[in-house]
């Protein structure tokens, strides 16, 4: 039996802490992690609960974050509940191995810090290896402060161990401006966690040597297109069950999560999109212009990233004029993926809005309320005038000349 | 003469390798592309034999490979003297052993490499390869003759 | 009975199989013969996970799998990597009482060719015997990337010939002398480390069976015939293994806990490794005059390995 961890009802802690605490609730058996800026306090955190006895479980540091999630794929299908953390290049290392642990349905979770991908090296937080795995098959969840980092790790363990989903969950956090930043947090009992997220039920068990199971079979062009259908129609139909989960944790905890997060929007003219810890900013920028200018401005935050929720984010944003949707990613030669997305399900709406991009915070660049005021005026400008005024794509808090791509094509 | 079903188990090789007509929907392949080798309850599967095994129709014991042979060993139990070279060393488990001694071939999964004769110390030996489509009666009616030393 | 007996090979084949047929590994391929060996020399259930490679790519071909046991793949570097965090999550599951059977036994073992032991899951390997898990990883060692249509691997010899170290007009084949992966893995500290050889049987059982009730990592290599890439008759995979290690190509012996060696195989007549080289094709341009002097070296090599192996024994160091 695990020793008892005393708790406060308001604790301080910063994302990762959060994070490892959730691991520590749930009794994750085994972590297999190699450390990596800003993630590494989390496997940390758990190695030292393992030490103290807080938790039953092994902790395996491994040698690289290939090996991490190899070790975390060997150790789901040997039936118990495993979790890792990484960022960044430790992400890009273990790629490979994140595709090869959502088409064996395992139900891992692993704790994303975000933080830029070299080259050039940078430790700070965007969302480079976010987007990285973003066809990876794994649900991913974005936690946009410290309580949201425990709570959402909490909820992935029940996600991804639901029997009808049996899928993989990132749970994101922006690299130290969550992970190292100091705020409240409400956790739960360590009763009312265990008891939320719940035993950890086997699935195609190589322990159980009653059936023994073959994991990682080879399909060519006869087989592949049909396993890779299923995972996705698995993935699709998580949602109405991360809906589910989520109205779950609100019975225990009072705190409601949704997939696509709305703020402001009920009567709204203007709009950003956004992810991770830039949604807390865009609220305070939206609040001020309203009271300030008298702009109908709002923000939408998609909390669920994959399944990514093409017809909340349309139901969200149909009735709004102007929206800038915020991509903290290199795109590569490209309009960012977050604006490719949202567009495109704003395109199967009546109304189309207009719809900017906006590249930002690579890096860790700071993005700031009067930076998210000024994008909300340009906004409210395309609104006024019926159509882009600007480049569709900008950089926002670039040194240097203007940086912008393409314009509206009008007749 | 050998059974050519010799200790098969019902299903033993009964779907050709590749044969299309297991092809299921997206909705009916197996989750996570996971193969369970056996039906029912396999604890200790290991101290059964083959034949007593309930394989399920994932387990390539119930596929064939016997349209790879173009020449198949034929094993001759007269000259036998079970010492187990060719179980030990058959690559596609496909000799039939039981109780230390050498029943046959397992015609369902043997690709005909040969190996089995190779290792073969008997004088003659006891396992020869013929053509696929020589029957088994005939091949055993054409065995050669134990050679002498200096012929060797 | 956890571990079989095999006094001898009659008693051996009252074992059952527990790698079935149908796998689609080439006529003749040492690979089953020697994971076969591995399978019936117990009755533990087993954890096998495998690296990319042939053995893999032929034995879970959707829908149909050869393994009795349960059995991963991930991809061609991490099968000891992928061993090591069932063999966590056994330990976890049984201090907290949530297998299904708390005291089933059961041993964790990984294959891997020399493509990925040797090269790319070099680092994984290493890792995981470092971190002193309970598990035997065996590599099937063919000398090249048989699977990918025969490459280089830093197991391919001096002087053969692969796709991607060609002898040529210009050239004698593979420049460099092959990586010595068992002492790279008895100074890793391993608890037991053997090279064997599937013509060996008895040799082979007991290696693995060592491996097997050695608690800690335990690293085999065994060598594996390629009847496809070292260019020979299918049907003389045991009589070319006969010559690995009569000519001491393969010399067969194993290390205890790094540094107590043991000679388990002497050969009454010492063959030379032209023998051995003249019966496969990957060799045969070799014996042109202008190569003749690499087979010298080769046998040099072999000589002083040999020569080094015995004094090791002999001193106990």
């Amino acid at each position: 039996m695990a020793e008892k961890y005393d708790l406060q009802e308001r604790e301080v802690w910063d994302g990762n802490f959060a994070a490892s605490q959730a691991l520590r609730q749930a009794q994750v058996d085994v972590v297999a992690a190699y450390p990596i800026t800003p993630s590494t306090p989390i496997v940390e955190n758990y190695g030292s609960y393992v030490a103290n006895g807080y938790i039953d479980g092994e902790f395996v540091m491994v040698e690289s974050e290939h090996a991490a999630m190899s070790g975390c794929v060997g150790a789901s299908a040997a039936g118990g509940r495993v979790s890792t953390a990484t960022s960044s290049q430790g992400f890009a290392l273990m790629t490979e191995v994140l595709y090869q642990a959502s088409g064996m349905r395992l139900p891992i979770v692993l704790n994303v810090v975000n933080r830029a991908l070299a080259s050039p090296l940078n430790v700070r937080g965007d969302h480079a290896d976010m987007y990285l795995g973003r066809d990876s098959g794994w649900i991913q969840l974005d936690a946009f402060n410290a309580q949201e980092a425990y709570d959402l790790a909490l909820c992935a363990f029940r996600i991804g161990e639901h029997h009808d989903v049996r899928l993989p969950v990132m749970v994101h956090q922006d690299g130290f401006i969550t992970s190292h930043t100091a705020q409240n947090v409400y956790p739960l009992s360590d009763e009312v966690a265990y008891n939320f997220v719940g035993d950890f039920k086997p699935v195609d068990d190589m322990l159980d040597f009653s059936r023994p199971v073959t994991y990682g079979a080879q399909t060519e062009e006869d087989w592949h297109f049909e396993h890779k259908a299923r995972q996705h129609k698995a993935l699709m139909d998580s949602r109405p069950i991360i809906d589910e989960i989520f109205a779950d944790f609100e019975k225990v905890s009072g705190r409601k999560y949704n997939r696509v997060e709305s703020y402001d929007m009920e009567d709204a003219e203007v709009a950003i999109v956004a992810l991770g810890t830039t949604v807390e900013t865009a609220r305070v920028a939206a609040k001020e212009l309203r009271a300030e200018e008298g702009i109908k401005a709002g923000v939408v935050a998609i909390r669920c990233f994959r399944p990514f929720p093409f017809d909340m984010v349309r139901d969200s944003l149909e009735n709004v004029k102007s929206v800038a949707v915020l991509d903290r990613s290199s795109p590569g030669g490209a309009m960012g993926a977050f604006f490719n997305e949202v567009s495109a399900a704003l395109y199967t709406t009546p109304n189309r809005p207009l719809v900017t991009n906006f590249i930002y915070g690579l890096g860790g660049r700071d993005f700031s309320i009067s930076e998210a005021k000024r994008i909300f005026k340009e906004q409210k400008a395309h609104a006024d005038a019926g159509h882009i005024t600007t480049d569709i794509q900008q950089f926002s808090g670039l040194r240097g000349p203007h940086l912008g791509f393409f314009q509206t094509k009008r007749g | 003469m050998q059974d050519l079903n010799l200790l098969a188990n019902d299903n033993r090789g009964q779907t050709d390798l590749g044969n299309s007509s297991s092809l299921v929907g997206w909705d009916e392949v197996t989750q996570g592309t996971i193969l369970q080798s056996f039906e029912g309850d396999a604890t200790g599967i290991a101290q059964k034999k083959a034949e007593e095994r309930s394989y399920s129709t994932f387990s390539s014991y119930t596929a064939t490979v016997a349209s790879w042979r173009v020449k198949k060993p034929v094993f001759n139990i007269d000259v036998c003297i079970d010492c187990q070279n060719c179980w030990v060393w058959c690559p596609d488990s496909s000799i039939l052993s039981r109780d230390k001694q050498m029943l046959g071939i397992d015609y369902d999964h043997c690709k005909g490499c040969e190996v089995c004769v190779e290792v073969c110390p008997t004088n003659p030996k006891s396992l020869l390869m013929f053509s696929e489509y020589t029957p088994l009666d005939e091949a055993l009616s054409q065995w050669p003759e134990k050679k002498k030393k200096e012929e060797k | 009975m956890a571990i079989t007996s095999i006094k001898n090979l009659k008693e051996f084949s009252t074992n059952n199989d527990r790698f079935e047929g149908a796998h689609t590994l080439c006529p003749g391929c040492a690979h089953s013969m020697i994971v076969r060996e591995l399978m019936n020399c117990t009755d533990d259930n087993l954890v096998i996970s495998s690296n990319t490679g042939c053995l893999e790519v032929s034995t879970a071909v959707y829908p149909f799998t050869s393994w009795d046991t349960s059995w991963i793949h991930i991809g061609f570097e991490n099968a000891a990597t992928a061993v090591s965090g069932a063999e966590a999550m056994h330990k976890a599951r049984k201090k907290k009482g949530t297998l299904k059977d708390n005291d089933a036994p059961v041993k964790f073992v990984a294959f891997g060719g020399d493509g990925s032991t040797y090269d790319i899951g070099f680092q994984w390997l290493s890792g995981a015997v470092e971190r002193g898990h309970d598990f035997t990883y065996i590599c099937l060692d063919n000398e090249n990337y048989a699977n990918t249509g025969g490459q280089r691997s830093s197991a391919t010899p001096i002087g053969a010939t692969t796709t991607t170290a060609q002898a040529g007009s210009h050239s004698y084949g593979k420049k460099e002398k092959k990586k010595d992966m068992v002492a790279i893995m008895a100074a890793h500290g391993a608890p037991y480390v053997a090279q064997l050889a599937p013509n060996k049987w008895k040799a082979m059982a007991k290696g693995f069976q060592k491996a097997l009730e050695t608690e800690g990592p335990c690293f085999i290599n065994t060598v594996s015939p390629c009847c496809t890439e070292w260019k020979f008759d299918p049907k003389d995979t045991i009589g070319i293994t006969d010559l690995a290690t009569d000519s001491l190509m393969f010399p067969i012996y194993e290390i205890i806990d790094g540094h107590e060696l043991n000679i388990l195989y002497r050969p009454k007549n010492i063959i030379g490794v032209e023998e051995y080289m003249g019966a496969q094709g990957r060799y045969k341009h070799l014996f042109k005059p202008e190569n003749r002097h690499i087979i010298d070296k080769v046998q040099q090599d072999v000589n002083e390995y040999w020569d080094y192996l015995q004094r090791r024994e002999e001193a106990r160091i």
